[in-house]
């Protein structure tokens, strides 16, 4: 421990923040991502029309079946089949990022809406407001307010969980921590930096999490 | 106005009712009693198609609201409602609550509905309101607001399912006052309640009902004075006398 | 789509020998990692549901600890770090010497990381009993252990037969992570196959089989433990 070496941290900090960018860029995409299309999953499954329904059902438990790296591999190969020509990682990872997510979201988002008691439905309704405006307008905002702590920490596993890029190369924060870590035969400094520089990040968001739960309690 | 013509509804097996039949004319005011599990609740909510039924008609305004063609979410703009647990929406201000629909549903312009929303609230009694939400007020003061968000619509008659059940006792009388007043203006009402002080007052017939059926449907007077059947003298006795 | 279907690779040599054997470990790494997160993670969460602040404040510690930094950079940290910061003959035994290195650390690694998971489904559910219950065991003259045994632990593991199943589950599916350290199993399996034979429609079509049949299979059993074991009048947090 007594030769820690801090410079090999300072020297590559450009480098290292580049890598934080893709690691923010990627998370923020995929929570945007993955909310789009688990709220529509959420009212698929919530709509009463049996098929839907169901599709809705068998889409999201198989998701949360596999693994993640499982996930980002069958894109990877995937995508630039099905496009015809190579599309680099980023893509591919980013549509099993959304893909995997949006699983996730849409079981979140789903018990958020039946957290909304029956009665506020039935008094949108006897208002004469349609179903588009019923779940706008009255259920959707009180959805959000009570998941939102719910939904922040699934960001923050998301954040973690972007670090599985690893697999295929694309430089996030961890490839390119470890590229330095490789290349400089610094190992212990880097991995240890790049643990530090994530658990603060996770801290920081928790810390969030725990404000906001505080607030929605009162 | 409002017919209903032999309705019936099931949960599964479970029958909740068998052909009820009755009528409320323009500007009269019927109240709905019974015991608790007697279907009163769930019959006023077949009036606005909040519940399905399987057999019978409703006309409402010579609509029908059984028909499958109907658009319902038009006819429930035009009927007001008032809930047992006020449902108010929480995540909006008192005066946002009587607006939002105004504005999405009847398309009224944001001020016009604004206007609309402060009158009301005046004219309930809590002018001073407006900004506040539900969360701060008093179960009393969400009923009378709920009361002003359904007046907002222009409704041509308003149903009332046990506005005053959620209310402690301290509280019952200033929504019922509001009810009253409303009742003395003309408006055609249905109110599911226990309150037979209320009903004495202000109802021109009462509707008694017991396992899913229309047992008693009279006159107030009539009702009060001598009731026909069993039941509704067993029932009487017990909710007049504690 | 230009793509040449062959699945009968998945019932040749050697590739059907490296699936089973990549399943094998899968499920070696998960066992193993499934018990030290079982048992710290119990541990831990009865910690923080103790009256003493410092064992709470250790339970909360470990948990924010471990629950914040990214699984995979534990992995590397067990794996690259840890080795060099022990003392120079443990560090030379872990290095040279310790059985199935990979294996190892992973297993550790994974059991660790969810051990805080594990603590804080046991700490919900202890404290999902409530008050009243740990109240009337100390009336009894019950010491703080035996309410433990006899009053909290038997209700509050029936409550969480749901969430920890599915951290089970989750377990089963993070072994897929000790790959990035050289261990081959299921995921890294599949992915030697496509790299082999370029049929990795095939092969990640076996492994997500697997990996769902499993998944779907413990959730049914989950079910029937579940009903069998129910305590009337209590409801399974996170059941639906």
């Amino acid at each position: 421990m007594s030769d820690f070496d801090f410079s090999v941290i300072l020297d590559n900090l450009p480098f290292l923040i580049e890598g934080l960018g893709m690691t923010f860029l990627l998370t923020l995409l995929a929570i945007a991502g993955g909310l789009a299309i688990g709220t529509l999953l959420a009212l698929a499954r919530l709509s009463g029309f049996a098929p839907l329904a169901m599709v809705a059902a068998a889409y999201t438990n198989f998701f949360r079946s596999l693994p993640l790296i499982l996930v980002i591999f069958w894109f990877y190969f995937l995508v630039p089949l099905i496009l015809g020509r190579p599309v680099g990682g980023f893509y591919s990872v980013l549509v099993a990022f959304i893909l995997f997510e949006a699983a996730y979201y849409s079981e979140i988002i789903r018990a958020g809406i039946s957290s909304v008691r029956s009665g506020q439905v039935a008094a949108a309704r006897a208002l004469g407001m349609n179903y588009w405006q019923t779940m706008g307008d009255v259920v959707l905002p009180q959805a959000f307010r009570a998941m939102t702590p719910v939904l922040l920490t699934q960001a923050i596993i998301l954040f973690q969980d972007t670090s599985l890029v690893y697999v295929v190369g694309l430089k996030d924060f961890l490839v390119s921590a470890e590229l330095v870590a490789n290349r400089d035969q610094r190992l212990v400094e880097m991995f240890t930096f790049a643990a530090a520089v994530y658990l603060v990040f996770c801290l920081l968001g928790s810390y969030a999490v725990r404000r906001l739960q505080q607030r929605f309690a009162t | 106005m409002i017919v209903l013509d032999k309705v019936s509804k099931r949960y599964g097996d479970f029958q909740v009712l068998t052909d009820c039949s009755t009528q409320v004319a323009r500007s009269e005011v019927v109240v709905v009693c019974g015991p608790s599990g007697s279907g009163k609740s769930t019959l006023i909510k077949t009036v606005n198609g909040l519940e399905p039924f399987q057999g019978g008609t409703i006309t409402v305004d010579g609509i029908d609201v059984g028909d499958p063609k109907t658009d319902l979410t038009r006819l429930r703009a035009r009927i007001g409602m008032v809930f047992q647990n006020f449902e108010l929406f929480p995540h909006m201000s008192v005066v946002q609550n009587i607006r939002v629909a105004q504005i999405k549903v009847l398309k009224r312009p944001e001020a016009e509905a604004h206007q609309k929303a402060l009158a009301l609230l005046d004219r309930v009694g809590l002018g001073e309101q407006a900004e506040k939400f539900p969360s701060q007020l008093s179960g009393g003061q969400q009923q009378r607001v709920a009361i002003a968000r359904a007046l907002a619509m222009d409704p041509i008659a308003m149903l009332f399912d046990e506005p005053t059940s959620a209310l402690d006792p301290e509280m019952i009388n200033e929504v019922l006052d509001v009810m009253q007043e409303l009742a003395a203006e003309g408006m055609t009402m249905m109110v599911v309640t226990h309150e037979m002080g209320f009903a004495r007052r202000v109802a021109d017939r009462v509707i008694f009902m017991d396992e899913g059926r229309i047992v008693e449907d009279a006159e107030t007077d009539q009702f009060f004075g001598t009731p026909r059947s069993d039941r509704a003298q067993l029932f009487l006795s017990k909710i007049l006398h504690h | 789509m230009n793509y040449n279907w062959d699945w009968s690779i998945l019932v040749s040599e050697p590739y059907m020998g490296w699936l089973l054997q990549g399943f094998g470990w899968t499920i070696a790494v998960s066992s193993a990692a499934w018990l030290i997160a079982f048992t710290l993670g119990s541990t831990l969460g009865i910690m923080r549901t103790t009256e003493s602040r410092l064992l709470r404040w250790i339970g909360t510690g470990y948990v924010e600890l471990f629950r914040n930094v990214p699984l995979l950079v534990q992995f590397f940290l067990w794996f690259f770090v840890f080795p060099e910061i022990l003392p120079d003959d443990a560090s030379r035994w872990v290095k040279r010497e310790m059985p199935l290195p990979a294996f190892t650390t992973a297993v550790v690694a994974l059991g660790l990381y969810t051990a805080s998971r594990v603590c804080e489904q046991v700490r919900s559910g202890i404290e999902a009993i409530g008050p009243g219950q740990r109240a009337a065991g100390k009336a009894m003259g019950f010491s703080e252990p035996q309410i433990y045994r006899y009053v909290l632990l038997p209700v509050g593991y029936r409550i969480i037969i749901p969430p920890l199943t599915s951290e089970f589950l989750t377990v089963f599916k993070n072994s897929s992570l000790a790959l990035t350290i050289g261990v081959i199993e299921l995921t890294a399996a599949t992915r030697q196959i496509e790299e082999y034979t370029f049929q990795g429609f095939e092969a990640f079509t076996a492994a997500t089989v697997i990996y769902s049949v499993i998944t779907f299979a413990v959730m049914g059993a989950m079910r029937v433990v579940e009903r069998r074991t129910r305590v009337p009048g209590t409801v399974a947090l996170g059941a639906k």
